[in-house]
């Protein structure tokens, strides 16, 4: 194979300097002439109908500019896949969380007091809470008029069960019949959350009838598709600007108050900035990892053929649908797994309820269901009689395998990532009675989406990069210049990249789905490429010779083979004048499969190019306390070519840590009202500096379909760790822990039986 | 709301003095970003819980978003402006850069400065010491290992200038199967 040229030695992110100068600036350092701040007035209840709204008292407080409700907005929805909220609420409150009002102050302490005095009369009505319950007949429903509301045509929704899905293959019930071995088990997860260290922040600034947002967003392209729609003015007259952005994790994805700020900045006439408080960052954003009630059964014949495999799943949606319409499908994918199975039936409920909304938080619902699955494996392996490895090793995708909707896999390295994450940890050897090694596998698919670049030579010879690629502290769009210097013969560190600015590059589907690298990179290496065309169509004019015999490196055109035959690229972009390209190349069809069977079709019932992940995690557990300490994972990756192999090993290292906090620390608390128990760092427990477990990181590359050979890498690294983690307790504590997260309590219970 | 009497001042930050006005209830954090415009120390909790507000007061680490600005009156507040003395960016701060310490970079300004207090407490710490250490600041990041190794390494006494040789330890070659 050609190598694959990487990241040069000593290669260091160009936005390193301002980030340890703090010179660097994030949204809420932002401050502007005459500017004003916002705040929220929240539901006083979590599911209750307004009867009134009084904001006289709130106005006529000195020192307040505005003071908005919906009444003051246009009468629309917005919302991914279903269109069910409003910016402010409209008649009802469904968590929390709610904004019923908007306010701008010239203090922050005036807006708060603002916020305060707005008097609003309720009429409660029932609070669902209970997931599960919520489907039940005759359960008070979130959303009565969901039948009406607009929404993509293939959601199935139902009461308030808001997407229904199956994934379907062959005849499972038949099958299941037939089996040797049926295992049955039930798992449940907790929500839990994405914490940023940045908690959000906006500034809207109105100039006539356009309007600049700075937005702590993953997604800008989103963010102004919604203060389009949901202020009724053109996406021109948008413009969404992101400052640096401090850490995402998903929970920053879509519309997040860019709309209500604007709205609040055009009514107070001066630019308004809002900025979350640690609460609110936990209270008030529609984007949260959702609790997930589980039920796996799998039939299995006694030398380790898995038959069948049904499963149910009720996912919390929250209150609202946001962009996460997709959680139930991707879901039950994940109940599949990366494993062989002849007959499938996943079902799939999401569900509404009177709890903060569900969204897309790094690898949306895979790490919870692969908790409960691997642990599922497990027990499977343990009623045949057979090592959960070597269950593994026989019935893991392999090249030419069909999935669970009979797409057929390329070259993929799941049974390497196997072999070398128990060689990595040691998997068979002797350990003392309190410690155990557990394995976990799990996937996470490609997203192919459309994306724009350009890139132009600057007349010094040096090139700038104008992507609609956000980054959101990962590096995958500071990477970005490693490409473009391969293809122009540069130095990476003579490419500047100018991104954040929805105004300046193409659109970008953003920071999410692992795609920057997949997508946006796949961009930024066609405009390189329409560069470099012109830049040795005009060498070879110059040195005249065939275009095809030569090449650029080290700032110059040169012949092949013979180097001083040669010109600069600085002369030849002074020559042309003007050196720059766009691109977007091709983007990918999803794999096709047999999925006519399923039902809530929305794009997931195939993976693309998935990336693949064996992680082992060598963990001690006090069987009096329950305290589980990890003491190592090692964690081996499939995500195709690796380009830049620091900063895709500090994916690894960052997921695999935030794995561990949802394994045994992470779960969102809610009271009988919905409301959120522990919405602080001190109750809702990250790991620190002093607990987290060394980490052991190897990547297994085979060329995959993205660019350069790649698939992406960002979320893949959360995927399996608790579930490694749970099955080494379980083989200290013998029982499986059945509820997640695994704190002290739980498993001390699931030890005692 | 009656407006808060303001307190005339002189906070004494990276060696510099400035007059300032101050609410008596102002944090130090929300005064020195606000009225000196040093962003760089970062609100992430006000409560002491994440560490993204780190200075030093009087050589000793301190979360701002807990203290009274007046309070430090009279008193040497360093913050992550200040860390680099006369250089460009600092051997700790380069540090942080080359071990890919650095990925959103919104602890960053709070994890040198306990890194720094750290380092001055002891110049030679072990791991484990890092560890607890910077226990005291949030990163969601990077996992810290890259941040520990640039402690490390600073305590190591050997920080390359940026853009100079690797210095990421972790450079076996990956395993290649295809």
């Amino acid at each position: 194979m050609a190598t694959v040229e990487t990241a040069p030695a000593g290669f260091v992110r160009q936005d390193g300097k301002e980030k340890v100068t703090g010179t660097g600036r994030y949204t809420a350092d932002l401050t502007f002439t005459g500017m004003a701040h916002a705040k929220f007035r929240y539901a006083d209840h979590s599911h209750a109908k307004i009867l009134k709204i009084d904001t006289s008292k709130a106005k006529a407080l000195p020192g307040v500019v505005a003071v908005l409700t919906q009444d003051d907005l246009p009468d629309v929805r917005y919302g991914g896949f279903v269109q069910d909220r409003y910016l402010f609420a409209r008649n009802t409150v469904r968590f929390e969380g709610e904004i019923v009002a908007g306010v701008v102050g010239v203090t922050e302490e005036i807006a708060a007091e603002a916020a305060r005095l707005i008097e609003v009369e309720y009429e409660p009505l029932p609070v669902v809470t209970d997931f599960v319950a919520a489907m039940e007949p005759g359960a008070t429903l979130i959303h009565p008029d969901l039948p009406s509301y607009d929404k993509d045509e293939n959601i199935v929704a139902d009461g308030n069960t808001m997407a229904y899905h199956t994934i379907v293959k062959g005849d499972a019930e038949t099958a299941m019949a037939g089996a040797d071995v049926v295992v049955k088990s039930h798992y449940v997860s907790d929500a839990s959350q994405g914490v940023p260290i940045e908690p959000r922040a906006v500034v809207a600034q109105w100039q006539g009838d356009k309007v600049t947002i700075w937005s702590s967003t993953q997604v800008p392209y989103a963010a102004r598709a919604g203060v389009a729609q949901t202020l009724q003015v053109p996406e021109a007259n948008v413009r969404v600007v992101v400052p640096l952005l401090g850490g995402g994790f998903g929970a920053k994805c879509d519309l997040h108050f860019e709309g209500q700020v604007a709205a609040l900045a055009r009514a107070a006439q001066r630019p308004v900035r809002l900025v979350l408080s640690r609460e609110e960052e936990f209270t008030i954003i529609a984007q949260r990892r959702e609790g997930i009630a589980m039920d796996f059964e799998t039939g299995v014949t006694r030398d380790g053929r898995l038959v069948a495999r049904r499963a149910k799943l009720v996912l919390d949606k929250g209150a609202y649908c946001g962009e996460g319409g997709f959680l139930g499908q991707m879901a039950a994918m994940h109940a599949c797994g990366p494993y062989q199975i002849d007959h499938i039936s996943v079902e799939a409920f999401l569900n509404y309820t009177n709890n903060q909304p569900s969204g897309s938080v790094r690898a949306p619902t895979a790490p919870q269901v692969c908790w409960g699955l691997e642990q599922h494996m497990d027990e499977v392996a343990a009623a045949i009689g057979m090592d959960p490895v070597d269950l593994r090793r026989r019935t893991l995708i392999e090249e030419g395998a069909e999935g669970p909707t009979r797409q057929v896999f390329d070259k993929v390295g799941v049974r390497d990532t196997l072999e070398r994450a128990v060689e990595m940890i040691g998997y068979g050897r002797e350990l003392p009675d309190d410690e155990a090694i557990g394995v976990a596998v799990g996937w996470w698919p490609c997203m192919p989406a459309p994306s724009g670049a350009y890139v132009q030579m600057n007349g010094d010879g040096s090139a700038t990069i104008v992507t609609g690629a956000q980054e959101n502290g990962s590096g995958a769009v500071m990477a970005m210049p490693i490409f473009v210097g391969q293809e122009l013969g540069i130095d990476p560190n003579d490419v500047s990249i100018l991104y954040q600015d929805t105004d300046v590059a193409p659109w970008d589907m953003g920071s999410c789905g692992s795609q920057t690298t997949f997508n946006s990179g796949r961009a930024i290496l066609a405009a390189a490429q329409e560069v470099r065309e012109q830049l040795l169509e005009a060498a070879a004019e110059q040195l005249e010779a065939d275009r095809d015999d030569l090449e650029l490196a080290g700032g110059v055109a040169r012949v092949k083979g013979s180097p001083d035959r040669s010109v600069a690229i600085t002369d030849l972009v002074g020559e042309i004048g003007t050196v720059h390209g766009k691109g977007s190349g091709e983007v990918l069809d999803a794999p096709t499969g047999d999925t006519g069977g399923c039902v809530g079709r929305l794009g997931n019932e195939t993976f693309l190019a998935p990336q693949l992940i064996t992680q082992a995690a060598h963990v001690k557990v006090d069987r009096a306390t329950g305290v589980v300490r990890v003491l190592k994972v090692a964690a081996a990756h499939d995500s195709g070519r690796i380009l830049n192999r620091a900063g895709a090993d500090g994916q690894v290292l960052g997921g695999v840590v935030m794995g561990v906090g949802l394994a045994l620390s992470e779960g969102t608390m809610l009271d009988d009202q919905g409301r959120q128990r522990n919405p602080h760092l001190l109750d809702y427990k990250l790991l620190t500096c002093s607990d987290t477990p060394e980490i052991e990181v190897d990547w297994i590359e085979y060329d995959s379909v993205g660019p350069r050979g790649t698939k992406g890498v960002g979320e893949p690294p959360q995927v399996p760790t608790a579930g490694a983690i749970a099955n080494a307790i379980s083989k200290v504590i013998g029982r499986h822990v059945r509820r997640l997260p695994m704190t002290p309590e739980r498993v001390w219970e699931a030890a005692r039986g | 709301m009656e407006p808060t009497m303001k307190v005339a001042a002189t906070l004494h930050v990276n060696g510099t003095d400035y007059p300032v006005e101050l609410d008596p209830h102002a944090s130090l954090l929300k005064a020195v970003r606000e009225e000196l415009g040093l962003t760089g120390s970062k609100e992430g909790c006000d409560d002491s819980e994440c560490g993204a507000c780190m200075m030093l007061l009087d050589g000793e680490p301190l979360n701002a978003c807990s203290y009274l600005a007046l309070q430090a009156e009279g008193r040497e507040v360093t913050t992550v402006e200040g860390l680099a003395g006369d250089d460009d960016v600092g051997p700790l701060q380069r540090a942080f850069l080359q071990q890919f310490g650095v990925q959103c970079g919104f602890c960053t300004p709070g994890m040198l400065v306990s890194a720094t207090a750290l380092l001055r407490r002891n110049p030679d710490p072990t791991e484990e010491e890092i560890r607890i250490g910077l226990s005291g600041n949030l990163c969601r990041c990077t996992g810290y290992r890259g941040i520990v190794r640039a402690v490390r390494q600073v305590a190591s006494g050997d920080v390359p200038p940026l853009g100079s040789a690797p210095v990421h330890p972790d450079t076996t070659p990956p395993h290649r199967a295809g």
